[in-house]
């Protein structure tokens, strides 16, 4: 079984991450899931790809918490987050993130809270390849 | 010794992923910032957060025991 909290530089399947979340528990009315993907123009830039960096283990361990906090906070059944680093190119996924809960608002809510919250906690970077050259990217409030 | 860890654009403003640090007795991480902070002054402009052994730092008073782990970090740009 995968673990509910990865960061890997492989793809991931969005189905399969649904279907293992609905599988834990038959009590679940709702199922919200946030995908976010690298683009391929960002500040009037053609972007080719994008690479992260990552402090592994704090970005994991940081993942984690955000995923017990997010289950203790709007009463999920349960969570899943899949983040990717290495290189992704323009249209791939860079990130998933599933919220079940019995009803549809803790789970629209909690999944909106975990992605607003890993982008200020969990230490992962984004660089741009553009055929301009590189750069980090500097996060949007 | 204590282990700085850098990642992303600090990484690239240092021009090195790690350096180590004496360890000395009551060594604070505002020490080691300061200390490597004057000697990489276009690295830590961009440095907005710190970890000591993982955690996320925000008393930068925090005493560091020798083979700590700490890490200065640029703001978060993952998701």
């Amino acid at each position: 079984m995968k673990d509910a909290v990865r960061i890997q530089q492989e793809d991931f399947s969005q189905d399969e991450e649904i279907r293992l979340l609905q599988a834990s528990s038959k009590r679940m009315g709702g199922i919200a899931t946030f995908l976010g993907c690298a683009r391929d123009f960002s500040e009037g830039r053609e972007v080719s790809e994008i690479t992260f960096d990552a402090y592994g283990s704090m970005a994991l361990s940081e993942l984690n918490r955000l995923r017990s906090d997010a289950i203790e906070k709007y009463g999920l059944l349960d969570a899943r987050i899949v983040h990717r680093i290495g290189t992704v190119k323009g249209g791939e996924n860079i990130v998933f993130i599933a919220a079940g809960a019995e009803h549809r608002v803790a789970a629209l809510e909690a999944c909106r809270w975990m992605i607003d919250e890993l982008k200020q906690r969990v230490p992962i970077w984004k660089k741009e390849i553009t055929p301009q050259g590189d750069a980090w990217v500097t996060p949007h409030p | 010794m204590i282990k700085v860890l850098f990642f992303g654009p600090v990484a690239e403003r240092i021009g090195n992923n790690s350096l180590q640090v004496e360890h000395r007795p009551g060594i604070r991480l505002q020490d080691v910032r300061d200390e490597l902070a004057a000697q990489y002054p276009q690295a830590f402009e961009i440095v907005c957060f710190a970890a000591a052994n993982g955690e996320h730092v925000r008393d930068m008073s925090l005493p560091l025991a020798d083979s700590s782990e700490v890490a200065f970090m640029a703001r978060f740009s993952g998701g």
